[in-house]
């Protein structure tokens, strides 16, 4: 009784929410296309764990709408973004789907953050016809997820196989160590490179797993010095690919290659391996030190708005939004007419890269190569 | 590559042992386990950050204040936390050791942040090649440091005044008050030796590794506790034996069968001693009498 009582003051209190989220977008309740506003849904987590994120996300996509107002709008038409909290819970992510499907001023979705949600949200926006592009979810089960689901951020199969074909293809290293968190995480990417090593005809000579917060490498790095190992592929994080990058000299490792995809790309990288960590190899998709001129033009938009540096969700965020007007500034707010455009487009730059669709909605773009060079981030050209 | 991983395996094993030296200190006199010793372990290693990176001194200046410094936030739990419990069930006790555990974890958080910090003592590691192995100098510190501090550590509970005083509270705490005890002070003394070890192993960890952050403590502490009940929780010789025989398991089952399962082989070879042996190694049998 008192949960259903509950239910009902929350309901009330997201439907105020939803009414007043009208109001005051000019009191429309006009179709997407007739209205004089165009307003695109924001569904991220802004309380919770995920809040960090989901607020770079927010800051990235209205740095997106606010160039596109500057420039005098769409057809003369202002954009806003109409933000609501998914609390990076999935039964919320449903809750908050249903306000955005619902409602019709609103042409398409930058969200949700965590895969969970996506997935949660997605029957609700594919039956609706409205399409969401996530910036967050690299979950593998987001690929068939519909239609009208979308996202800009690659799965992580995608970095791991791009990884390989760097380290055999261009390196020419033919044995490869492989180090991995004792995680899903880990253990998803140790199994893209098994695989990407055994197409590419290359040996993974040492497959060692370590546990998240391990300070003590000694046992795994004794194993990569008595092997045939070339190089090092790290399937984890910095803190950890950092205290392997100092602890492999005491094994005679010292020019031991050590590569690693975006989830090592932190300055934490850099403080903790000191002089360790350079000449790591590895992708990532943003960087400040990006030579791109879209990427470069965000930072700076993103710096005088908020005074800080873009996290990297900032950008995906930027660019979800960004693949969203470029559809209403060619084939106007229609949501049907946005997913069509979406699901053929291609070779739009963004902030993270230059974004295509493949038949399921998973963007397709290469990583940036880059390394550390005297403590700081280097993009290879 | 089988002598390297002995060396790796006895260089962690030698920290395991300083940290349950602690374990077994305090379980031997009071009876209970102190679960917020690995926590002491952690805040041995910060104290030692803080005095040698934060406040510029030398080492030799640093390290001895941020042992004195740990030892006594060590008397200050006892003080704090387990005295005013002590005559209550052993189960208050244990709760308050992990509220401790947790307090103290929130409280480095808080400090320093959460983040992963470099320790940079001003020691530098040095390694040294013997044919196909490499030995740093902070390894072989490790190892003479263990042996050095057991046997001080035996010398005085066998040999002096206080150790004799320990032993008698160790045996019962109420006739060795009625023999003119100070108790509370040895038992002062007691969790002030134990932080004192857990803080050397925590500076040994942070020169070797270079890696300081709050929740550190638990898998070294978990281990350390292992280590102390497998060798037969309250024996000082039991704790070390203990330390390394987990130490060099857990490395050798990590190289040659597989080091996912690393932890599983330390706490594997714990299960397997106690089926056949449930006092630990060098632990004593103790009859209860009704």
């Amino acid at each position: 009784m008192k949960r259903k009582a509950l239910t009902a003051v929350f309901m009330a209190a997201l439907l105020a929410m939803g009414l007043t989220a009208c109001s005051s977008g000019g009191g429309s309740t006009d179709s997407a296309s007739e209205s004089d506003t165009i307003r695109i849904g924001c569904a991220i987590p802004l309380t919770g764990a995920s809040a960090q994120d989901g607020q770079s996300i927010q800051n990235g996509a209205q740095i997106a709408v606010d160039q596109v107002n500057e420039a005098g709008g769409i057809d003369g038409k202002q954009v806003e973004l109409v933000v609501e909290d998914d609390k990076g819970d999935s039964s919320e992510a449903a809750t908050v789907a249903n306000l955005l499907a619902e409602d019709s001023t609103i042409s398409a979705v930058v969200g949700h953050f965590n895969s969970s949600c996506t997935l949660a949200g997605a029957p609700i926006y594919n039956q609706a016809g409205v399409v969401e592009i996530s910036p967050g979810s690299s979950a593998a089960a987001v690929t068939d997820a519909g239609d009208y689901t979308f996202r800009v951020i690659t799965t992580d199969a995608v970095q791991g196989r791009y990884l390989a074909e760097w380290a055999v293809n261009d390196l020419g290293y033919q044995n490869i160590a492989v180090l991995y968190e004792n995680t899903d995480y880990g253990l998803g990417l140790a199994q893209v490179l098994e695989e990407a090593m055994a197409d590419l005809g290359a040996n993974i000579v040492v497959q060692e797993a370590y546990e998240v917060g391990a300070t003590d490498y000694s046992t795994v790095l004794t194993k990569v010095a008595s092997s045939e190992a070339e190089a090092i592929i790290i399937g984890g994080l910095y803190n950890e690919t950092a205290l392997i990058a100092k602890q492999r000299s005491s094994f005679g490792l010292e020019n031991m290659q050590i590569m690693g995809v975006d989830a090592i790309y932190s300055d934490a990288l850099i403080e903790l391996g000191g002089d360790a960590a350079n000449g790591i190899l590895l992708t990532g998709y943003f960087s400040d030190a990006s030579t791109s001129q879209v990427a470069q033009d965000f930072i700076a938009a993103y710096e005088e708005a908020y005074g800080e540096m873009p996290a990297t969700y900032a950008a995906y965020g930027y660019d979800a939004a960004l693949v969203i007007l470029d559809a209403i500034q060619n084939v106007g707010a229609d949501r049907a007419a946005i997913q069509e455009y979406l699901s053929t487009l291609e070779g739009l730059e963004g902030a993270t890269g230059i974004n295509s669709f493949d038949e399921n909605g998973d963007v397709i773009k290469d990583p940036m190569r880059m390394t550390i060079e005297n403590g700081e981030f280097v993009v290879i050209e | 590559m089988f002598t390297q991983q002995l060396m790796n395996g006895i260089t962690v094993g030698g920290v395991y042992a300083l940290i349950a030296l602690g374990y077994t200190m305090v379980y031997g006199i009071l009876k209970i386990v102190n679960f917020a010793h690995g926590d002491v372990f952690m805040m041995g290693m910060f104290l030692g950050m803080f005095f040698t990176q934060s406040l510029g001194l030398h080492y030799l200046i640093a390290f001895p204040l941020a042992a004195a410094a740990t030892a006594f936030v060590g008397i200050c739990i006892e003080r704090i936390a387990y005295r005013p419990i002590r005559v209550a069930d052993k189960l208050a006790v244990l709760i308050s050791a992990l509220g401790v555990s947790i307090f103290l974890q929130n409280l480095a958080m808080l400090v320093w942040g959460t983040e992963t910090h470099t320790f940079n003592s001003g020691i530098t590691v040095q390694t040294y090649r013997l044919g196909s192995v490499t030995l740093s100098n902070i390894q072989i510190g490790v190892i003479v440091l263990c042996c050095v501090l057991m046997i001080v550590l035996y010398v005085v509970v066998n040999k002096t005044k206080i150790g004799v005083a320990m032993r008698a509270t160790s045996h019962s705490i109420v006739s060795a008050k009625l023999m003119g005890i100070n108790t509370d002070r040895i038992i002062s003394f007691t969790f002030g030796v134990g932080s004192v070890l857990a803080c050397v192993a925590g500076i040994l960890v942070g020169i070797y590794y270079d890696a300081v952050y709050p929740t550190i403590g638990y898998s070294y502490g978990l281990k350390a506790f292992a280590a102390a009940i497998l060798g037969g929780i309250g024996s000082i010789p039991g704790a070390m034996l203990g330390g390394f025989v987990i130490g060099i398991v857990e490395t050798f089952g990590a190289a040659y069968i597989s080091s996912g399962y690393r932890d599983a082989f330390a706490f594997g070879i714990l299960i397997i001693v106690l089926i056949f042996k449930p006092s630990g190694i060098l632990g004593v049998k103790h009859v209860d009498k009704v």
